[in-house]
């Protein structure tokens, strides 16, 4: 699926809030276009600053960001708004807004409506029925897909997750996952998604595992896993195998 | 956007509120009929009644607008347009610019003096709450309040010092009141309420995505630090405006938009209008009860709205899903 | 004669125009945290250390000064505190005014009286302060001073007394009654009977045409003078007809536009500082009235807000602006 096509260019990229402590060191690294990432890291290993700085939230101090070849710091908020979008990790629960609502407001950057509605964004990540529903309503799962379902709206080509899978339960991470993919192979879109759990990485084509801002590993979870990998980003005395069915699974 | 629902219910509340400003205008101590009015209440009707119908509207309108989007600015369902301290510095300019005994331009010196007071106490508090490039809701929420102390503080150290008649003009400013509505005041007041109004409504979008959370607007593509500022000097003026007309009357704006949320919508593209209209329509009602019901004792319009928002402002507490701003 | 405190306070219809003013002043600074002014009322029941230490100060210095003074309650009092202008002014009216020691900050006639010293307002007066100038009676009204504040005061052994008069009639009793309380019987009599006398004079110019009057104490808000007013005595003992005798309140926040519909003939205005400039706007909208459209609107002394004698002065200004109009039935603008 992936093609040759680089989104998003990473080169040489520092940043830090204090000048002493720099959080994100001498990062390069690039997304093709249709590509399912896995950002991979322990807490605190940068994850979150890495999607802010994609997202432009946050500005690298040193090094260049591309998007699409062209610096992210030389578009405007909203020409950028239709290439990538970005989803916290932490979704405000009291949002007084209806589920329809908020999907629409991926409308937002466009003054003509694109070809997609809401009532199919809502189908497609199979809330369709809870349109008028106020969001708080919803469970933690249901919400986080009527934001990406915004995102689809958005037109986004590029979705950048902070953690979605975080606090939900493990049904609730399959079909996300599940989901996630299925749009990217219908609509195309190249998904970067921050996460914490190994079992959970190992459902990507490519994750680039990350300590102390730094990365220390970039290509399938099978070859980028390695016993010594694991010590390192996680300090933990741990193995990935794979069983005769192609399962993987963690051995302590 | 709009669906039929809220269509009909808009069509109902836009109605409502054209009735009660026609009511207003009728009804009073005295009712006077539309179809056969004397000279006497035809004077009565335009140079009475009809200014403070205008005033209560505008006043209103400006309070509803600013409640709705700061509640969204500060994403704080308890916040309400004299949370920031603005009309406790225009009340404080207003009992100086009395006790100081200024008129220098005639009968509008003191509601321009509390505008001026108003704005000023913006800009500072909006200074306080800036930080790298944007507003901080809380820190401009904490500049607001503690401002509004210190400004209450100051002002009650006046009124301990200074005479009795001064002091009674400088309460019209501290509790509101319609009844100096007069047609000299109303056009520069019209003019910024409008102005702020307009601003709000062309950046509902914006103010929308900002609720959504910062890191979402910035994705939807809004600066938050840049459309709170935006947002923020609407809200300045529409509250300037409306309390150097008819001085604070509380209430309104922390309670017309929670209604509109309740009973329509909260995209703030319906709910800046709704609660414009709502808070015109409110004051209005307010106003025309306080002068009717012990005629020809005037209660002031504040109380009113206090007494009729609180208990359905509890009601909605009670309400699970509008807890929320 | 009526000695402590036997009597009812009003505690918000005090009976100056400021009134609503005291009770707006209250509400603003409940919204304070620190809050002097409420403490006020709430007296002895209020444990809050800031409070306590001054209040136990002047006890203290009362039960010091009251080893002091012995056996006051038997003479005449020699050291007379007023808390009110009004007390203040029949005290120096009747030759007391060397024996008062203190007074408000309100009392400012005649001349003398702003020679003496002060011991705060008539709702906020220092206990501290009266204590400690060792009076041997303390003079209050019903008119605004605090009811607990009486209290604490008889409760140290103070003497006090409670000028009860609110209204017009009233006043030659109410200055009898206090002749007596300080044992200056004759001479409070003497001038009770003057005052009675000019009253009587007075109600026999009154008779002639009947005019509406509206009395207005403060244009914006517009407060007015109602029924159970000195203001309200006043013109009815000059035949004339308050307009806002039937509102509710003796100060009431009157509507502009019934001032309209009763269209008074005259229209008399407090003085203040600048009540010109201030009540300009006003009259401006009321150009349509009878008594603004032919110039009879009059401002007069603030007399008639302070029940002293000179509250008969002030009749007596009503009474030359009534008898004006009528000399001059039709001419517009005499008096001004």
């Amino acid at each position: 699926m992936a093609s040759d096509t680089t989104i998003l260019d990473f080169d040489r990229v520092q940043f830090s809030y204090e000048r002493h402590r720099p959080l994100i060191r001498d990062m390069s690294f690039f997304v093709g276009n249709g590509e399912f990432i896995g950002l991979l890291g322990a807490n605190g290993s940068g994850k979150s600053t890495v999607l802010k700085i994609a997202g432009g939230i946050l500005t690298a101090f040193e090094g260049r960001v591309n998007l699409w070849g062209r610096a992210l710091g030389g578009y405007r908020n909203r020409d950028r708004a239709k290439l990538l979008s970005y989803l916290p990790q932490i979704l405000d629960m009291n949002i007084p807004f209806t589920v329809e609502e908020i999907v629409s407001m991926g409308l937002y950057p466009y003054d003509i409506r694109p070809s997609l509605t809401e009532d199919e964004a809502l189908g497609m990540v199979g809330l369709r029925e809870k349109a008028g529903e106020p969001i708080r309503n919803l469970s933690g799962g249901e919400r986080r897909r009527v934001y990406i379902a915004m995102t689809l709206l958005q037109g986004a080509g590029l979705v950048l997750m902070d953690e979605p899978l975080a606090n939900l339960d493990i049904k609730y991470q399959v079909e996300l996952l599940r989901l996630l993919k299925a749009l990217r192979n219908e609509r195309g879109i190249t998904v970067v998604m921050a996460l914490h759990d190994i079992h959970m990485a190992m459902q990507f084509e490519r994750i680039i595992l990350i300590k102390e801002g730094r990365i220390i590993g970039t290509g399938s979870p099978q070859v980028v896993l390695s016993r010594e990998a694991l010590r390192e980003a996680f300090d933990v005395d741990a193995e990935v195998r794979i069983d005769e069915a192609g399962g993987t699974y963690l051995r302590c | 956007m709009l669906k039929g629902a809220m269509k009909i219910k808009l069509s109902v509340i836009a109605a409502a509120a054209l009735a009660v400003c026609a009511a207003s205008l009728l009804v009073g101590p005295r009712f006077i009929s539309p179809f056969h009015m004397s000279g006497l209440e035809k004077e009565i009707v335009l140079s009475i009644r009809l200014p403070r119908m205008v005033v209560s509207v505008l006043m209103g309108l400006g309070l509803g607008a600013s409640g709705a989007v700061l509640q969204g600015v500060l994403r704080n369902p308890l916040a309400d347009p004299y949370i920031l301290g603005i009309s406790s510095g225009a009340a404080l300019t207003a009992a100086l610019g009395i006790i100081a005994g200024l008129s220098f331009w005639g009968i509008i010196t003191i509601p321009l003096l509390a505008f001026a007071g108003a704005l000023i106490t913006g800009v500072f508090v909006g200074a306080m709450g800036w930080k790298r490039g944007g507003f901080l809701p809380e820190r401009l929420l904490l500049a607001g309040v503690g401002l509004g102390f210190l400004f209450s503080a100051m002002l009650m150290l006046l009124m301990s010092v200074s005479s009795d008649e001064g002091l009674r003009r400088a309460t019209l400013w501290i509790f509101g009141d319609l009844s100096i509505a007069d047609w000299s005041v109303i056009p520069y007041g019209l003019l910024f309420i409008v102005l702020g109004f307009i601003i709000a409504l062309y950046r509902a979008k914006a103010l929308n995505a900002l609720i959504l959370g910062d890191d979402l607007s910035h994705s939807l593509g809004f600066s938050p630090g840049r459309e709170r500022f935006i947002l923020f000097i609407a809200v300045g003026l529409m509250t300037a405006a409306s309390v150097s007309l008819g001085g604070m009357i509380g209430f309104i704006g922390l309670l017309v938009p929670h209604m509109g949320r309740f009973l329509v919508s909260a995209d703030n593209r319906v709910l800046i209008p709704l609660s414009a209209a709502g808070g015109g329509a409110l004051l209005c009602v307010a106003d025309l009860i306080g002068r009717t019901v012990i005629p020809p004792v005037e209660l002031p319009a504040g109380i009113i709205t206090a007494l009729i928002g609180a208990p359905y402002f509890l009601y909605l507490l009670r309400r699970r899903d509008v807890l929320g701003i | 004669m009526r000695v402590k405190g036997l009597c009812f306070y009003p505690r918000l219809s005090c009976g100056r125009p400021g009134f609503l003013f005291g009770a707006m002043k209250k509400a603003i600074s409940m919204k304070l945290p620190v809050n002097q002014d409420s403490g006020a009322s709430t007296g002895w029941r209020t444990f809050s250390p800031l409070r306590v230490i001054p209040a136990v100060l002047a006890c203290l210095l009362a039960a010091f000064s009251s080893s002091l003074t012995i056996h006051a309650h038997a003479e005449a009092p020699r050291r007379i505190v007023s808390l009110a202008p009004s007390i203040t002014e029949i005290l120096f009216a009747t030759g007391l005014g060397d024996r008062v020691v203190g007074v408000t900050t309100f009392c400012d006639y005649p001349e003398e009286a702003r020679g003496k010293t002060r011991i705060g307002g008539m709702s906020n007066p220092s206990l501290e302060a009266v204590v400690s100038l060792r009076p041997d009676m303390v003079l209050f009204t019903t008119d605004g001073n605090p009811r607990e504040f009486e209290e604490k005061l008889s409760r140290m052994g103070i003497r006090t007394y409670v000028f009860e008069s609110l209204r017009i009639p009233e006043l030659p009793g109410g200055i009898r009654n206090m002749g007596d309380a300080l044992g200056e019987t004759e001479r409070f009599s003497a001038l009770a009977a003057r005052i009675e006398q000019r009253i009587e004079g007075l109600k026999k110019t009154g008779k002639g045409k009947q005019h509406s009057v509206l009395f207005i104490v403060w244009p914006e808000p517009l407060i007015v003078a109602g029924a159970d007013t000195a203001v309200n005595d006043a013109l009815n003992l000059l035949g004339a007809r308050n307009i806002a005798a039937g509102a509710q309140g003796r100060y009431p926040k009157y509507s502009l536009e019934e001032i309209f519909h009763q269209s008074p003939d005259i229209i008399f205005i407090g003085k203040g500082e600048g009540m010109r400039e201030i009540s300009g706007g006003l009259l401006k909208r009321l150009s349509h009235v009878p008594a603004v459209k032919y110039g009879k609107v009059f401002y007069v002394s603030d007399r008639l807000f302070r029940l002293s004698p000179r509250a008969i002065d002030g009749v007596e200004e009503l009474a030359h602006y009534l008898r004006g109009e009528d000399a001059v039935p039709d001419g517009p603008g005499n008096g001004e």
